[in-house]
């Protein structure tokens, strides 16, 4: 038992460690090399899209789908579709949260959806 | 007679200062993001120190906490890192002449809103005692920041109410960092694509669908770009 729990707490650690590499692979990859290497055009412009396409392939799934399947009605999408609305009108950083938090929790806790 | 390192440093404190205000939620909200899976409090701060990278961070908690095998884990953070080699080119000439360990803390501190703010400055100043005071001042101020406010979350989190789905500010968080990015049609095409193919394709094995997702979005982008530009020219 005790074995167990040791062994998934390095696991945590090793997966730590891996994400952080990506994060000196990446912002060193140029920097380190210490040449004055450029990156050809047309990659430079693929790679822009990444962090859009990465980001929206974690959250959607999470949005649409709710016990296995997709569901065009439930509450996190609900409260995801608020997020975007508070986010693109308003600049206070913190709305989105409390607004995004409040509405899941209602409609979870309050309206046993 | 002041140092050009020390006026480097004021004036990036001067750009970066108002930029870095708006980083204390994003760094709570990740460290109550962080124990949100499990993680616990030394866990979620040796996950600030190691990784340093908020996307990144948000973005492979869900895997970590549904269990996703490593390889994917490291994909994901990867791809969602991938902009930092742009990045990382754009600076490569301004610490050229510097040496290896101030190269490798250049790397480890460069952040997205000291590269917004900075770059420009940065590539036309030449004094490197200047650049060098004017990177790693705000860097290292961004860094204490960010590891103090997250220290805020990860202990902040324990006293909110288990059953409150708290794992529900890392997505709240990922919309919200996407929608800057949206501004631009092939962006939008992108991330359809990306999101609807990572629905779509989540039936397949060893969770590839994300990844598929993922590169199907970046494609579908690139693709997108190149036929709206074709059509402007025309």
């Amino acid at each position: 038992m005790i074995e167990g729990v040791m062994s998934e707490g390095l696991w945590l650690w090793l997966t730590l460690l891996a994400i952080g590499s990506t994060t000196i692979m990446t912002r060193g990859s140029f920097i380190l090399a210490g040449e004055k290497g450029r990156l050809p055009p047309a990659l430079q412009r693929a790679l822009r899209y990444a962090p859009a396409a990465a980001l929206s392939a974690l959250v959607v799934p999470d949005l649409l789908l709710d016990g296995g399947g997709v569901d065009p009605f439930n509450p996190k999408l609900a409260a995801g579709l608020v997020v975007i609305v508070v986010a693109t009108r308003w600049r206070n950083p913190w709305l989105p949260f409390i607004l995004g938090m409040a509405v899941l929790l209602v409609l979870r806790k309050g309206a046993g959806w | 007679m002041e140092s050009s390192f020390r006026r480097g440093a004021r004036e990036g404190m001067r750009d970066f200062l108002p930029l870095s205000v708006g980083l204390v939620p994003w760094a709570i909200v990740t460290g109550i993001a962080m124990r949100s899976i499990g993680l616990s409090p030394l866990e979620a701060m040796g996950m600030n120190l190691l990784v340093y990278a908020g996307t990144a961070q948000l973005g492979t908690l869900p895997l970590i906490g549904s269990g996703a095998p490593l390889w994917l884990i490291f994909l994901t953070a990867m791809v969602l890192n991938l902009r930092f080699v742009i990045f990382s080119a754009t600076l490569a000439p301004v610490f050229h002449d510097h040496r290896f360990m101030r190269r490798l803390a250049s790397s480890y501190l460069l952040v997205d809103g000291m590269f917004a703010v900075g770059a420009d400055k940065l590539q036309r100043a030449d004094d490197p005692h200047w650049r060098w005071g004017y990177y790693i001042v705000p860097s290292a101020y961004c860094w204490l920041l960010w590891q103090l406010c997250g220290i805020v979350g990860v202990f902040g989190a324990g006293v909110i109410p288990q059953d409150w789905s708290l794992e529900f500010m890392t997505t709240i968080a990922l919309t919200v960092m996407m929608i800057p990015m949206l501004r631009e049609k092939p962006m939008w095409v992108a991330a359809l694509v990306g999101g609807l193919g990572a629905v779509l394709l989540r039936e397949l094995p060893l969770r590839l669908g994300l990844i598929a997702g993922i590169a199907l979005g970046i494609a579908a982008g690139f693709i997108a770009e190149r036929a709206l530009s074709g059509r402007a020219e025309r």
